[in-house]
């Protein structure tokens, strides 16, 4: 009887809870899904009532096509983006993992006061040097180039991955390095050879990190990019929203905000594990 | 190469081990280049430009602290900052109260919590910027979705403008925020209930604890780390915010929703006043290291019983 | 003395050919992005007929103030360029420009230039500036709609009255049709379409130097009742409110607004790419009659110490020729020479002739703080017509605004 009644309350329990959790779920991902679902739309029905969200008078790419007409193209300005997310990765990843190395196994005068001084920016709001950073980039002559923006995006992430690297470095045992050495490794060969693999799971972490800042990244973008060519996703899909083409076309800025959402998404998905861990080193330290 | 390394190897002496050390300096360079050029350089520039009258165009001029004596009486300025304020405080506190619930109905391991985990912290990974373009969509009162939707089913008796009053507008901006940012509070505040060790809970169970009283005896003073923590996240990035008013409102309706840094924006890349925004910048990152000092204050003593 | 050298290398540069030809030099010239359809056509043409050449960038509009800023201190500024003429007074004030004076009063058509353009261009007695593209404010209806309402579809509004019970009429054919569209939260656009109807009804809001904001004038209350009025009766659409200037052409286009004040640019827009719209254009009538209108467009400014300075002569020769005129007219901007304005036009739509009309006798704001008083998102100008127009404190929401911009105006540098 009770063992009948505990069985009952279970199921009820489980019941409670995963309805919860399917409502709360559908509320977090309807507005992506009815987003993606629209950019199906054709543009004719686009400006129509927006009940149901999927494509009723059949399925069309018209809007991703349209989006291709607007200044520069969705694809030039994809390729922006595409260039400083890749670029920020290459250069932060080889920065951070050299820093943290150096961080890690070397004692060498001002260390300490170096790594502070890295790990204090992150105090320091980066939008209130903005107009400073834009007058470095135009004496440097990086101004209104892609490289210049990747310079300063990979700046901003170098205290939390170089303080990632660091620790990832100091969980190696030095036992390996001091064998590796007895076999003849260089700094250079252990460092790629040795370590890196060892400390691969921290590298994936601040590539991911680093992507997504800036892949996501407006404000500095908006402000240090003043040619059209160059800008990237969110800045052109915000001349778009804004009407600086004319007309508002919001099927075409669906479709722009699903370009600029799926990449973040997929990348998610496939390496959820060293996204949480990454924020978990975060929270614990 | 390998083989020299190995025969030198042995033969090095102290001096050579005290030279291998000044090696790391090379390693750490790059970062420190960088950091040097694109943030110290610029924030020593911030300081000096913010007693210069600099336009964009033309000579600038040293005029000592005329730019901070203006800023006294920049009243939409102080404005933008105590809306900046109200919207941090509000905003957090609606963060804590969405994600909070979620941390506990995650935290333990179940069937399908990893599910569920995924979805709510899906809108996470989504930028501020295609977050904001997202929702400018939904909440658009010609095409987008709650305005036409409320009217097509017969809520409303016409389109409600939503962005065109400040309540409407402010609390848009509030639900986008949550649905946002939420799924990343509530990660950081799992890690904080997961390092709550089982047996104090089931301890003060056989003591008739409530549930109620475990959360308040236990699992708050506890998690006071975590916790500071993710205030600390919410407030320092709530006072930064731009992208959301900027995108969604344009700082409207009416110049309701500028916040400190819209403002900042406004004055350096708008009006090209550059010496008055670094002004600007300056009381601001005053503000936010204050603020900072806080949470080191707060983050001072060692966590809870042990 | 600067004079003789000035006629001289116009001389020099009209008669030259074969002097250059060792050496043709291109200027490079930036546009923004409103001059996109007009500006390479009259570029190619001039391209095509001379030695000397011209390379154009076309810059979105909101960008080329930045971006001119930057490449100035970078050192790598265009040689000229045509740029929105309210932005004159503030770049002459910062000492960018070329000063100019000599060479315009030698133009011998100098004083048949748009005046509206000419004033905005003059800096403390110095000429900076001069018109290069030109488009007026007006009022278009739709005849369509007009017909539909039992309205006379020849026949657009005179006077305040009018409008109001034109567009009533228009917004009783109900569902999605409206009666009257303006961009609510857009202060470039209300500067350019309602304050014509204050400046015709006697009023105004700045004043004639621009060093006192003259907001509390009862004119300015009289347009704003005429609007929030039409508001209050429902025939605005909602999307007004909080409009940035994105559905300022486009709400008409759709075919669905019975009234709008507008622009020239209109009239070839609408022919081009919504030819179906069957439209009238008036002037922007005051109170009791009487019209005016704003004279905008851009002005042709040249950058301080460049050595190119022969070439951009050379072309801003050619636009003021039958030609460039003619070119530019037929493209999209109305002539900025009045004597030859009637030359230039007369194969064109005979709607042109009323912006024209408008042009001449249209009036400019001068102010060296314009962007942040006037067209700025967030300045004062534009959250003052969003809360005259929808909000319910109108007299405070005045005096608030006539306080800040006087004081914009008292902290300006180089006033």
């Amino acid at each position: 009887m009770a063992e009948a009644m505990s069985q009952n309350r279970k199921a009820a329990f489980s019941l409670a809870r995963h309805s919860t959790g399917m409502i709360a779920s559908v509320l977090f991902l309807a507005p992506i899904v009815w987003t993606v679902l629209s950019t199906f739309k054709p543009a004719q029905e686009a400006r129509q009532p927006p009940l149901p969200p999927w494509p009723t008078t059949g399925f069309s790419v018209e809007n991703y096509q349209t989006l291709n007409t607007f200044g520069d193209g969705l694809w030039a300005s994809a390729q922006n983006s595409i260039y400083v997310s890749v670029m920020t990765v290459l250069l932060s990843v080889l920065v951070s993992v050299l820093a943290g190395y150096g961080f890690s196994r070397f004692r060498f005068p001002f260390r300490d006061f170096f790594f502070v001084l890295i790990l204090s920016t992150i105090m320091i709001p980066f939008q209130s040097i903005l107009t400073p950073i834009f007058l470095v980039l135009t004496k440097l002559g990086l101004h209104n180039t892609l490289t210049g923006l990747v310079c300063v995006y990979v700046t901003l992430q170098l205290p939390f991955s170089i303080f990632m690297m660091r620790n990832a470095f100091d969980a190696v045992p030095r036992e390996i390095e001091e064998a590796a050495r007895m076999d003849g490794a260089n700094n250079v060969t252990m460092l790629i050879k040795v370590m890196l693999p060892l400390v691969w799971p921290g590298v994936v972490t601040i590539a991911l990190f680093a992507f997504l800042g800036a892949w996501n990244e407006f404000l500095a973008a908006l402000v240090l990019m003043t040619d059209q060519s160059k800008f990237t996703l969110p800045v052109m899909m915000t001349a778009l929203q804004s009407g600086r083409f004319g007309a508002i076309d919001w099927g075409a800025v669906q479709a722009g905000v699903t370009v600029m959402m799926v990449p973040c998404l997929i990348l998610f998905l496939a390496l959820q594990r060293f996204y949480i861990r990454g924020l978990m080193a975060g929270a614990v330290k | 190469m390998t083989a020299i390394t190995a025969a030198s190897a042995p033969v090095r002496s102290r001096a050579g081990v005290s030279r291998r050390q000044w090696v790391g300096l090379l390693y750490v360079l790059p970062a420190v280049a960088l950091v040097t050029v694109f943030f110290v350089i610029p924030l020593g520039m911030t300081a000096w430009m913010s007693l210069n009258n600099w336009p964009l165009m033309g000579e600038h001029s040293f005029v000592g602290l005329d730019n901070y004596i203006a800023i006294l009486h920049d009243t939409r300025f102080w404005n933008a900052l105590k809306f900046t304020f109200y919207y941090t405080v509000i905003v957090t506190i609606a963060i804590f109260a969405v994600a909070f619930p979620l941390a506990i109905f995650i935290e333990k391991p179940r069937p399908l919590t990893n599910l569920y985990r995924t979805a709510f912290f899906m809108p996470a990974v989504v930028g501020f910027a295609s977050a904001s373009l997202l929702w400018s969509w939904l909440l658009n009162v010609d095409s987008g979705l709650f305005s036409p939707a409320a009217y097509d089913i017969g809520l409303t008796e016409k389109k409600v403008n939503l962005l065109a009053t400040f309540q409407p507008a402010f609390w848009s901006i509030i639900a986008m925020v949550v649905w946002k940012v939420a799924g990343f509070t509530m990660i950081i505040l799992m890690t904080g209930l997961q390092s709550i060790p089982q047996d104090l809970q089931e301890a003060a169970v056989i003591d008739g604890a409530g549930p109620f009283a475990r959360f308040r005896a236990i699992t708050l003073p506890l998690m006071r780390r975590t916790l500071a923590l993710a205030l600390i996240l919410s407030v320092a990035g709530s006072i930064l915010a731009f992208d959301q008013f900027y995108i969604i409102l344009r700082g409207g309706p009416r110049n309701q929703t500028l916040t400190a840094v819209y403002w900042i924006f406004n004055q350096s890349f708008v009006s090209f006043k550059l010496g008055y925004g670094a002004a600007l910048s300056m009381v601001l990152l005053v503000i936010l290291v204050a603020l900072s000092l806080v949470q080191l204050w707060l983050l001072r003593k060692p966590e809870g019983l042990d | 003395m600067k004079t003789m050298l000035a006629k001289l290398m116009l001389a020099a540069a009209v008669i030259g050919g074969g002097l250059q030809a060792a050496s043709a030099e291109t200027a490079n010239i930036w546009v923004r992005a409103d001059g996109s359809n007009f500006m390479p056509r009259i570029v190619d043409a001039f391209n095509k007929a001379h030695k000397d050449q011209i390379k154009l960038d076309i810059i979105p509009n909101a960008e080329i103030i930045p971006k001119y800023g930057a490449a100035a201190a970078g050192g790598t500024a265009p040689d000229a360029l045509s740029l929105d003429l309210i932005y004159t007074p503030s770049f002459a004030a910062a000492g960018q420009l070329e000063d100019i004076t000599d060479w315009a009063k030698s133009l011998p058509y100098f004083s048949s230039l748009s005046p509206a353009h000419v004033k905005t261009g003059t800096y403390k007695g110095r000429i900076y500036g001069l018109p290069f593209s030109a488009d007026s404010s007006v009022l278009i209806w739709n005849k369509k709609l007009f017909k539909q309402a039992g309205l006379d579809p020849e026949k657009g509004p005179t006077n305040w009255a009018e409008i109001e019970a034109d567009a009533e009429k228009v917004n009783a054919l109900g569902g999605d049709i409206k009666g009257f569209y303006f961009s609510g939260n857009c202060g470039g656009c209300n500067i350019f379409t309602f304050t014509p109807l204050i400046w015709a009804s006697g009023g105004d809001i700045l004043s004639e130097d621009g060093s006192k904001a003259t907001l509390d004038s009862p004119q300015l209350r009289g347009a704003i009742d005429l609007y929030r009025s039409m508001v209050k009766k429902g025939l605005v659409p909602e999307g007004a409110q909080t409009d940035t200037g994105a559905n300022f052409f486009a709400a008409f286009a759709g075919g669905k607004i019975g009234l709008s004040p507008s622009g020239a640019f209109a009239i070839g827009a609408l022919n081009t790419q919504y030819p179906d719209v069957d439209y009238g254009i008036t002037f922007l009538p005051g109170k009791d009659g009487g019209w005016s209108s704003f004279a905008g467009g851009d002005n042709f400014v040249v950058t301080k110490g460049t050595k190119k300075i022969a070439v951009v002569k050379e072309f801003l020769d050619f636009a003021y020729s039958l030609e460039g005129q003619t070119i530019l007219a037929k493209y999209g901007s109305l002539p900025v020479r009045g004597d030859i304005a009637k030359e230039a036009l007369k194969d064109l739509d005979p709607r042109y002739q009323v912006a024209a009309e408008a042009m001449a006798k249209g009036k400019t704001p001068y102010s060296v703080v314009f962007n942040d008083l006037i067209n700025s998102a967030n300045g004062p100008w534009t959250q003052m017509i969003n809360e005259v127009f929808f909000g319910d404190d109108v007299d405070g929401a005045i005096a608030n605004a006539q306080e800040t911009m006087q004081s914009i105006i008292d902290q300006a540098p180089n006033k």
